[in-house]
């Protein structure tokens, strides 16, 4: 947001510190996994980390509007393994009567998006009108897509040799990056220029502010909110097929640890979780920060165990740091 | 017979964010006294208990009990002092017993190696409900199964316990903010029996409540306070209804302040009308129309179902029965979204809970309604908010930095000025006015009223629950009256036949 005019007359070091603290910690973290495991800086694990932020990058996408309206959707991960393992699933089924592997490819992807889409309209839905809190909400839902994945194929399958080379995409790079992460940062981009230059961005940002002040003043509240949270099942369903091409294959439990990570992305860039404030170029920072923390203790080789307490801390740091004691409203809605 | 002196408050001051909430004013309660404080809402009433009980501090002034110095940080200190407040909505908590709930907090003083001694607990409580004369109460009993007036006993006996700590013998004083507002007649009767035992003790009572008839049979003396100062103490042999309201509305309606010269006679067409329409539980009946370019004043006491009205005509609460016809069209809103549509916008009450967003600057908060129309194929022009922001800084003189202030660095009046900026920018023309002077100075009051003048001098029409009953008569060209959910009253309110504030105030309670 453009709020800096006033800020930008008293300009001291401090304030320059707080609006770039992201680089700041992106550029720290570097320097500290370097020392400990001087191949961190290899081409290799560059191109590599690039590649790797690609899918979070996209499930960012969709969470960071959802965190802005002062909510939560806790079943992203969740909604990411149904997806994985129905676009292959799909694509294997359409393979016997379509013979093109783009042509499964695609229609696979499309049911998909539309299920992911659908299935966040519906946890929106059930969000605003029945106006159970998306915590507990999305709670359930987390539950629900966990069986439904589960249930469609409860164990990891590969991409058949026949269907290959709708996956060819997925290595096309242009220098260093990898196309998978352009097109996320693409998503990004232009979900930001919705969210800052359209009355429905500009909406979102009321909502997230003060929600009865936004409704009395007109805002199509509801709708708006439903918006949200079909674009975050889109996304979800989006990132799914990424982690699907990536591995060419599925798996019922890929998206288990990405609600967290994506959370913690979001926030970690300066997304707030009382919402009303935020932004999804933030939101890139964030996601790099988390995954250079991914990959450098990979690489450092800390147990990949430890990574989930990294994640949990950077959120509660980042909630801590930012929320407004004095007020006794809710963090989530 | 000459009573001794219990509690004392001088020249009180109290003043939020420049707006004055208390001019200075004075209350004495003696012991074995029951003093009745009304007025109008706003005139001061609940500031001033909230002073006494330690809840906010005052701006200025003293306050003694006992004849000494009296300045209590937190309740527990006024509690401490002997004072005790039941507050207006009711503190005790249902499901628990009502001897957990006298007790709540003070557990310790039962503890036996960690462990609560619950059957001294409901000892103690006995003992203190017998001293309010409630000995019929069993405190084993859950307050939940408990019907008000019994509640209220409890909350009472609550009260006077933790007022005197340990001094068997000190005097307390009581002070009830509208105890009766949830009791029925028979309760109110009951909770009269017992007010009158504790006073016969030498306890004093300070009685808040908008039902002069109980306020006339319950007390000893009467204080009248109007926008913050005293304007009236009254003995109870010399007190009557006529008396009270006369007092509590006092000052003339001045034609200059309310802009009469520029009252303008509404058009013939009516704009909004409501048939027979009701909220279960809440109001029924109402037949309403509003003329074009006319300002409709609503009057009524907290409750009354007017602000309720208000809410179902901009969309934010469904009537559960009879119609509402817009311009000539049947209407049914689902939310204020669909209202504005058709040009009805409100300007909400509470301004920090509904009329703002604290988080984002001036000139997004003006843009909020109208987002849309500053749009070009879908994209917002970040200058034509920019432009607008600008432009109506300038014409309602709104003091701030800029266009890019945060909200909370305006006063009190100025971001109202900015919710009205919204409503007009929106090019709405059923303007709802909520409230829209509350809590806002005389200067910026007075620029609302000229700014409303002109917005109806536009072909604009007007819904107005005025902040004062004053203001509701000045501003409007006809004036609604409820009570308790039925309107009981409507007079025309021309420039210069403005109706008298008593022949209204008789009707609302």
């Amino acid at each position: 947001m453009e709020k800096t005019n006033n800020a930008a007359k008293s300009v001291s070091w401090k304030n320059v510190l707080k609006k770039n603290y992201t680089i700041l910690v992106i550029v720290l973290m570097v320097i500290i996994f370097t020392i400990l495991q001087p191949n961190f800086l290899s081409a290799m694990n560059l191109v590599n980390l690039l590649s790797d932020s690609a899918p979070l990058m996209l499930m960012a996408a969709g969470m960071t509007p959802i965190l802005i309206l002062g909510s939560i959707d806790l079943s992203l991960g969740s909604m990411c393994s149904m997806a994985n393992v129905l676009i292959l699933s799909l694509m294997k089924q359409f393979n016997t009567s379509i013979e093109n592997p783009f042509g499964c490819f695609f229609l696979a992807l499309l049911i998909t998006l539309a299920v992911g889409a659908v299935a966040g309209t519906v946890l929106g839905l059930i969000h605003v009108k029945l106006k159970v809190p998306s915590f507990i909400a999305s709670l359930a839902f987390m539950s629900v897509w966990d069986s439904a994945a589960l249930l469609i194929t409860s164990f990891p399958v590969k991409l058949p040799k026949a269907l290959k080379a709708s996956a060819a995409w997925y290595k096309i790079s242009i220098g260093p990056i990898g196309l998978p992460l352009i097109l996320a940062l693409a998503v990004i981009v232009i979900y930001h220029f919705v969210m800052t230059r359209t009355a429905f961005g500009r909406g979102i940002f009321a909502i997230g502010g003060n929600e009865r002040c936004a409704r009395i003043a007109g805002i199509k509240v509801d709708k708006y909110k439903v918006i949200v949270f079909a674009m975050n099942g889109f996304c979800a369903a989006l990132a799914a097929m990424f982690l699907m091409v990536k591995a060419t294959s599925s798996a019922p439990t890929v998206g288990e640890s990405f609600t967290l990570m994506c959370i913690s992305a979001v926030v970690a860039g300066g997304t707030s979780l009382v919402g009303g404030a935020g932004s999804l170029l933030k939101s890139i920072m964030g996601v790099f920060i988390i995954i250079i923390i991914k990959n450098g203790m990979n690489m450092v080789g800390v147990n990949v165990y430890w990574q989930k307490v990294v994640y949990g801390i950077i959120i509660l740091l980042a909630v801590a740091i930012s929320v407004d004691r004095t007020s006794r409203s809710r963090i989530v809605k | 017979m000459e009573k001794k002196l219990l509690f004392s408050a001088n020249n009180i001051t109290k003043s939020f964010y420049g707006t004055q909430a208390l001019k200075g004013v004075d209350l004495e309660v003696h012991e074995g006294e029951v003093v009745g404080l009304v007025g109008e809402n706003g005139a001061g009433k609940s500031t001033l208990l909230k002073i006494i009980i330690g809840v906010q501090p005052q701006t200025s002034g003293e306050m003694t009990m006992h004849g000494k110095p009296f300045m209590p940080e937190d309740p527990m200190a006024a509690n401490k002092a002997g004072v005790g407040m039941v507050f207006q909505e009711q503190s005790l908590i249902v499901n628990l017993s009502v001897g957990q709930n006298i007790f709540f907090g003070h557990e310790k003083d039962f503890k036996h190696l960690g462990f609560v001694n619950w059957s001294k607990v409901y000892e103690e409580s006995k003992r203190v409900l017998e001293e309010v004369n409630c000995g019929y109460i069993n405190p084993r009993t859950k307050v939940i199964d408990l019907n008000f007036a019994t509640r209220q006993m409890v909350e009472i006996a609550k009260v006077v316990n933790m007022t005197k700590s340990g001094h068997d013998n000190q005097k307390c004083l009581i002070l009830l903010d509208e105890p009766t507002s949830v009791l029925n007649e028979a309760e109110v009767q009951n909770l009269f029996t017992e007010i009158r035992k504790l006073t016969a003790k030498g306890h004093g009572v300070v009685f808040v409540s908008h039902h002069l008839d109980e306020v006339l049979e319950i007390s000893d003396r009467i204080y009248v306070y109007k926008d913050g100062e005293n304007a009236g103490n009254m003995d109870i042999k010399d007190a009557t209804e006529e008396k009270l309201y006369a007092a509590m509305v006092g000052r003339e309606t001045t034609t200059e302040y309310y802009h009469l010269a520029q009252q303008r006679k509404p058009d013939e067409e009516i704009v909004l009308e409501t048939k027979d329409m009701g909220l279960s539980g809440v109001f029924k009946h109402c037949n309403i129309k509003l003329h074009k370019g006319e300002i409709l004043g609503i009057c009524g006491v907290v409750g009354s179902g007017k602000e309720e009205i208000c809410s179902v005509v901009c969309g934010d609460l469904k009537p559960t029965s009879g119609e509402l016809h817009v311009k000539g069209r049947r209407v049914n809103y689902s939310s204020p979204s669909q209202a504005l549509q058709d040009g009805i916008l409100m300007i909400p009450m509470e301004r920090h809970a509904e009329g703002i967003v604290r988080s984002m600057t001036v000139a997004e908060n003006i843009a909020l309604s109208n987002a849309p129309l500053l749009s070009e194929r879908g994209i917002v022009r970040k200058k034509k908010i920019d432009d607008q922001a600008n432009a109506w800084i300038q014409k309602l003189r709104i003091k701030t930095t800029g266009k890019d202030a945060e909200m909370m660095s305006l006063s009190g009046g100025n971001q109202q000025k900015v919710v009205f900026a919204r409503a007009l920018a929106s090019e709405a023309d059923i303007i709802i006015l909520n409230h829209p002077t509350r809590g806002v100075d005389v200067g910026a009051k007075e620029e609302i009223y000229a700014l409303t003048r002109e917005v109806v001098a536009q072909g604009k029409s007007v819904i107005l629950l005025g902040d004062t009953m004053d203001e509701c008569i000045g501003m409007s060209n006809r004036v609604i009256v409820m009570k308790d959910g039925l309107i009981t009253g409507e007079f025309q309110a021309d420039a210069g036949e403005k109706p008298s504030q008593v022949s209204i105030v008789t009707l609302m309670m």
